[in-house]
């Protein structure tokens, strides 16, 4: 017979040493305290840019250095999916929200793939070029038409030439959705 | 008169692979007024650090290795070791696709956060988790803040399968 679950009252012990009525910040934050948090992200931008400035570097390397033999080629996937992360998940944080779109469009494609075939490598080519475009013409927010379109291309390539059906008759998972079922 | 948090009443565990993400909450959370910040880099440190003293949130990333922030949190809600299973935690995290919202809830989650983020959706978690606490559900497979958001008045049958 299931055991009825218990429910247990909220804990008020950390609202009571921290929530009053004098000191500290409000429940909504004024403009000016959003202002003031801005700032310390804007500082951060720099250490950012230069990391992923870093990573794209990497990135370029593995992929010019790319071999044949598959535990390279998985090798090399997964780092291109850890940067592509880092970079999905900085880019939009310090005001490069092109970074995050085009980041998260390279992360996805990853993710579905364990060998890369020519057009695959390609496609991730051209991901590492347009982040670079981003972050040598400084461009901030989500960009303009032409980036819109290029972010629309990018998910026209990811339906293209994603990992076909064969990898998964041969049991073969990516190595990014191998650790998402973790 | 309106009510106030104050954050130098508060400790944090930041749990996040990239000292430069853990380095910029750790920044905002000094705007704050937080002085009692700690860094982890990987989950096994992380529960070295809680081993060590208690803290009063944790903000985490699901991407960490060896270990998946998934581990943190069932650390903290359910091992033997852990010093208080009712930590609020905060997930912030690029890993934002819904399958990865499901199993951090299921897990026992406080917050989530999908970077890339703004500063205020960071702070309206924190006062979630500082200002209104959550009731914890203690059932045979889950442990963890009570995942129903709202409370909806229910006038038809009792469907439970048992009665005790």
């Amino acid at each position: 017979m299931a055991k009825r679950a218990q429910i247990i009252p909220p804990r008020a012990d950390l609202k009571t040493k921290a929530v009053n009525l004098r000191d500290g910040f409000d429940m909504r934050l004024t403009p000016e305290v959003v202002r003031k948090l801005e700032e310390v992200v804007h500082k951060s931008r720099d250490a950012f840019t230069t990391d992923i400035a870093e990573r794209l570097v990497v990135m370029r390397r593995l992929l010019r250095e790319l071999r044949p033999e598959p535990e390279q080629q998985r090798e090399m996937i997964a780092q291109i999916y850890e940067s592509s992360l880092e970079i999905k998940g900085a880019g939009g944080t310090v005001g490069y929200d092109l970074l995050s779109q085009i980041g998260k469009s390279l992360n996805d494609f990853v993710a579905e793939v364990s060998q890369l075939d020519d057009r695959q490598a390609r496609v991730i080519g051209l991901h590492i070029d347009a982040l670079y475009a981003v972050l040598a013409n400084r461009i901030t927010g989500r960009g303009g038409i032409i980036e819109s379109a290029i972010v629309e291309a990018f998910g026209e390539a990811r339906r293209k030439f994603r990992a076909e059906e064969s990898a998964e008759d041969n049991d073969v998972k990516p190595a990014a959705t191998r650790e998402r079922d973790a | 008169m309106p009510e106030k948090i104050d954050f130098s009443k508060v400790s944090f565990l930041v749990v996040d692979k990239n000292p430069l993400t853990g380095q910029l909450i750790r920044d905002i959370l000094h705007v704050l007024g937080a002085t009692d910040i700690r860094l982890a880099d990987a989950v096994k440190p992380a529960c070295k650090e809680l081993r060590r003293a208690p803290v009063d949130v944790i903000i985490a990333e699901h991407h960490l290795v060896p270990d998946s922030g998934l581990a943190l949190i069932d650390w903290v809600r359910n091992s033997p070791d852990s010093a208080d299973r009712m930590t609020p935690i905060i997930m912030l995290t690029a890993n934002s696709e819904e399958d990865y919202v499901v199993k951090a809830r299921d897990m026992g989650v406080t917050e989530f956060l999908a970077k890339p983020f703004h500063v205020e959706g960071l702070y309206r978690r924190l006062v979630a988790v500082i200002a209104r606490p959550r009731a914890f559900v203690n059932a045979e497979s889950y442990f963890g803040p009570d995942r129903r958001r709202r409370q909806v008045p229910y006038g038809g049958p009792d469907r439970r399968r048992t009665e005790s």
